[in-house]
């Protein structure tokens, strides 16, 4: 008779184990989003694929505008013939709908918005979740006199050359030769150490 | 969600409690299913008891299937967990050394603590046997150390250095162990009953 | 008569536990498979890279240079031409296609050091960032406007006109301040200062990044 309790402790486990599983498989839900590419192959494309377009190249047939700024901003000026879709509510069943046809049809999303940075974020995302037609348009919207006015920016430009202008100040500052106030900013020594693992003991 | 505490759901604090905690449960196991005799754990060897490959292999199964079906489920992040780094000649000597103390001494290391635990006295020398031993290892480390720390291949799992499914390999492994069990209820049959 | 029947209950159940196993052993080879997450939830990463938190202002980014800050690391994700040519103090250079090699893991995944990424504008350094929130790096924080915005407003301010408010001239006072620290020199301050230069070494800093501790894992028996 003790065998036999023993064998109840075993079955109730054991049902208790397809139980956990059956719950979990049933709740579970399939994330709508997947990435399709990791990050590593992402950046590989990001640095050597142009996904910039500048203005003079819209009049291609295959791109079609997506602005990514608010409903207000859009409806008080926009580019011709864009759409908008907000860039928080870029993942939402519609808005990725939008994205799936454009892909199907082998058109080329070409996002915007008030400036370059703005639609980074929303086409990074797009496009490691494997929307790979999808350009970033690389201008700059200002108003004046409510009129949008757009033109091209060019990003990541050098504006200035910095240390240039730090030389120039010293000069024109001290014309004797007498001092280079070069504030060297101390140099930091960063030494990384190796990730080690920790090596574990096991015991049997 | 998981491995729990490196993902800061449990405060890595915890974790020698939680230790504590699991340890206790692992060693009453061990006690309720009759590891803390030393006839039953030699059994496997003679043939007469088969009881440790059962468990064990049980064990390892319900984990196994279990981790993947959490992985599955996203409730548990397969890489994350840790993977034993291999020494390879380390580990071969090592266990041969083991393997021949299991059937001589007719303890394992854990089993060996719980029957002490209990009261037995083969166990209680065959702890003192470990301490000689461990003694002895480290006085004479710098002449182990090559082997110890040599020949490392880092924390390679059955999938890399086989390049083979996981759930296939589950699957498969599965199989095995049924089949193992099957064959040792035979093997039992057919070898003499011993009582103990 | 009993005990056999016990034997042949318990055949049973352990043929059935075995059924068991092998099912749910059969059901992982069946199930669907899918493309597994890297890093953490597309929608996840677009509230956060949405969200201006990231962005550390110019005059902070200063004032944490001038107060040698120990807990920040610059980390400038530009080419090494331009890194060569000006970059800010102390800062490391990590390109942006280099972002994922050996190496640079140390610098971006850690618990110790709050990260600052700056590019010319903030275009590159919000890609990295970006690509690293997924991963689910902690602690990054981006240069709002990059270099450029560091020029107009640190190295060379804008002098407020006469009719500003007090507060713009505050300050201009002390981005000026800044700039000299940053090796600017104004006309006005030779004049006084000429005499008395003394070159500023300041003590080397030594920045060890420590590994991170992985909770080691006993075996047992």
């Amino acid at each position: 008779m003790k065998e036999l309790e023993k064998t109840k402790r075993i079955s109730i486990a054991a049902v208790l184990f397809i139980l956990a599983v059956i719950i979990g498989l049933l709740t579970y839900k399939r994330p709508k989003n997947t990435y399709a590419i990791n990050t590593k192959s992402t950046l590989e494309k990001l640095t050597s694929e142009n996904y910039l377009v500048a203005l003079n190249e819209l009049n291609n047939p295959d791109y079609v505008l997506i602005d990514i700024r608010n409903q207000y901003d859009f409806d008080k000026g926009h580019l011709e013939n864009a759409i908008n879709v907000y860039a928080a509510e870029i993942l939402s069943e519609d808005n990725i709908k939008v994205f799936e046809e454009l892909k199907e049809n082998n058109k080329t999303a070409v996002l915007y918005g008030n400036n370059p940075q703005e639609p980074n974020a929303p086409f990074l995302i797009l496009y490691q979740l494997g929307y790979e037609n999808i350009k970033l348009l690389a201008i700059e919207n200002s108003y004046l006199q409510n009129k949008l006015i757009t033109k091209n920016s060019e990003i990541e430009k050098s504006e200035t050359d910095v240390t240039a202008f730090i030389n120039e100040s010293i000069k024109k500052a001290n014309t004797a030769p007498i001092v280079k106030v070069v504030v060297a900013p101390p140099k930091k020594v960063i030494t990384v150490e190796k990730k080690k693992k920790a090596p574990a003991e096991g015991g049997c | 969600m998981g491995p729990l505490i490196p993902n800061g759901v449990i405060p890595y604090e915890w974790d020698n409690i939680i230790a504590i905690l699991i340890g206790i449960a692992f060693g009453f196991v061990l006690e309720a299913s009759g590891f803390s005799s030393s006839r039953k754990l030699s059994g496997v060897f003679y043939g007469y008891d088969f009881a440790v490959l059962k468990v064990f292999f049980t064990a390892a199964l319900v984990a196994v299937i279990g981790v993947y079906y959490m992985d599955y489920l996203g409730f548990l992040d397969v890489n994350q967990l840790y993977v034993h780094p291999t020494y390879l000649w380390g580990a071969i000597i090592g266990g041969i050394i083991m393997g021949v103390g299991f059937v001589a001494g007719g303890f394992c290391p854990g089993t060996s603590l719980c029957a002490v635990a209990i009261g037995k006295i083969d166990a209680i020398v065959y702890v003192g046997g470990i301490m000689i031993g461990i003694f002895i290892f480290s006085e004479l480390y710098p002449l182990f150390q090559p082997i110890y720390e040599g020949y490392f291949y880092g924390n390679v799992t059955l999938e890399d250095s086989l390049g083979i499914n996981p759930y296939w390999f589950v699957f498969i492994f599965s199989i095995i162990a049924i089949v193992a069990f099957v064959i040792s209820d035979m093997v039992q049959k057919r070898v003499k009953k011993i009582f103990y | 008569m009993v005990k056999k029947k016990i034997a042949k209950v318990l055949a049973f159940r352990y043929k059935i536990l075995a059924a068991i196993l092998i099912l749910l052993a059969g059901g992982l080879v069946l199930l669907p498979k899918y493309q597994k997450h890297e890093g953490i939830k597309p929608e996840e990463l677009l509230s956060n890279s949405i969200s201006p938190e990231r962005y550390m202002t110019t005059d902070r980014l200063a004032h944490i240079i001038i107060n040698q800050d120990p807990s920040f690391i610059l980390i400038d994700v530009r080419d090494e031409k331009s890194f060569a040519s000006y970059t800010l103090p102390n800062a490391i250079n990590i390109p942006l296609e280099k972002l994922f090699d050996e190496g640079s893991d140390n610098y971006l995944n850690q618990n110790q050091y709050d990260v600052v990424l700056f590019s010319n504008d903030n275009f590159y350094a919000d890609q990295a960032w970006i690509l690293c929130n997924r991963l689910g790096y902690k602690h990054m924080r981006v240069l709002k406007g990059g270099i450029n915005e560091w020029f107009t407003t640190i190295i060379n301010p804008l002098k407020p006109a006469d009719n500003m408010p007090a507060t713009d001239f505050e300050l201009y006072a002390t981005r000026k301040a800044a700039s000299m620290f940053f090796g600017v020199v104004y006309p006005e301050q030779v004049k006084v200062e000429a005499p008395k230069i003394v070159k500023k070494v300041a003590p080397k800093k030594v920045i060890t990044i420590e590994k991170k501790k992985k909770a080691p894992a006993e075996g047992g028996c």
